[in-house]
């Protein structure tokens, strides 16, 4: 490979972020050629010491996505992106990290629908109560008060364990961007 | 090298190249490969890493022989940083060489 093949791959391979940052990142690879030049070296050398771009281009991506994330205060899309880019460049196992992350999302789901659902219980009882027989009136409506609180309580309790569970995870994902895997060819 | 062991001690590594004087980017990420099982290319994103965490600032300087190069500077939170990594690393070291007198070279 030479400069201008490695160079073009790079900046292919990093389509996803902004090009301002993108051309910064480029900045380095690019003066990497340079100097090697400078250095007396084949540009083919200088391509081949740098390894693959693929690897390159994933450990940048991982570092971004994990960044945003953190500077999104761990939004559930942006820490699903870093899990996706850690899992993309093989520092986990996918099926240790991805498996458990999603099954938990999955848990995290059905406390919301739960949730939402006794929320919206609130209104076949109150129906019930003004047109239905099973209910008086004052039945309904303390019934429907107790759902609606519990609801509440619920979602209140589920959105400060997501909110945790992102932390965590983006926790375990700054650790764990730590190890560089990257090798000599 | 075992990954677990790259682990920290490549950022304490490339902090500790910029601890005396400002380094290019060309500069670090050739010594670093040189010690390490580490692409070049992988070191770039490291230092970006690095740069974002604040332990780096980055500024651009003319040279003489040619287009300006990216420098690395260490800030002082890099500073600290490296500190503690390097104690961190001293007492890390001096346990595992107790150790190893203590089970094969007795």
């Amino acid at each position: 490979m030479n400069r201008e093949q490695y160079l073009q791959q790079l900046w292919n391979l990093l389509s996803p972020v902004p090009e301002r940052t993108r051309k910064e990142w480029m900045y380095d690879y690019e003066e990497h050629f340079r100097l090697a030049a400078e250095h007396g070296r084949l540009e083919e050398e200088a391509a081949s010491e740098l390894g693959d771009p693929k690897l390159a281009a994933k450990e940048l991506l991982l570092g971004y996505r994990v960044a945003e994330a953190e500077s999104k205060g761990g939004s559930l899309p942006s820490v699903s992106r870093a899990v996706f880019a850690a899992v993309g460049i093989g520092f986990f196992n996918l099926v240790f990290v991805l498996g458990p992350y999603i099954g938990l999302l999955g848990v995290l789901f059905g406390f919301w629908a739960a949730s939402a659902a006794l929320v919206l219980s609130v209104v076949p009882v109150l129906y019930e109560g003004w047109f239905g027989d099973a209910l008086t009136g004052p039945q309904a409506i303390s019934a429907a008060m107790v759902l609606l609180s519990l609801g509440l309580l619920a979602g209140a309790g589920t959105y400060k364990l997501t909110r945790g569970f992102m932390r965590l995870t983006l926790k375990y994902l700054q650790l764990n961007t730590r190890v560089m895997k990257g090798r000599k060819s | 090298m075992n990954v677990q062991f790259k682990k920290g001690v490549l950022d304490l590594c490339v902090l500790a190249l910029a601890a005396w004087e400002d380094r290019y980017g060309y500069e670090l990420a050739v010594a670093m490969s040189a010690k390490f099982e580490v692409a070049v290319g992988s070191v770039y994103p490291l230092l970006n890493r690095l740069t974002q965490e604040g332990y780096f600032t980055t500024y651009l300087r003319e040279s003489t022989e040619g287009p300006p190069r990216k420098y690395y500077k260490l800030t002082p939170q890099g500073h600290s940083h490296l500190m503690s990594l390097i104690s961190e690393w001293r007492s890390f070291s001096i346990a595992v060489d107790e150790l190893i007198k203590e089970g094969v070279e007795r």
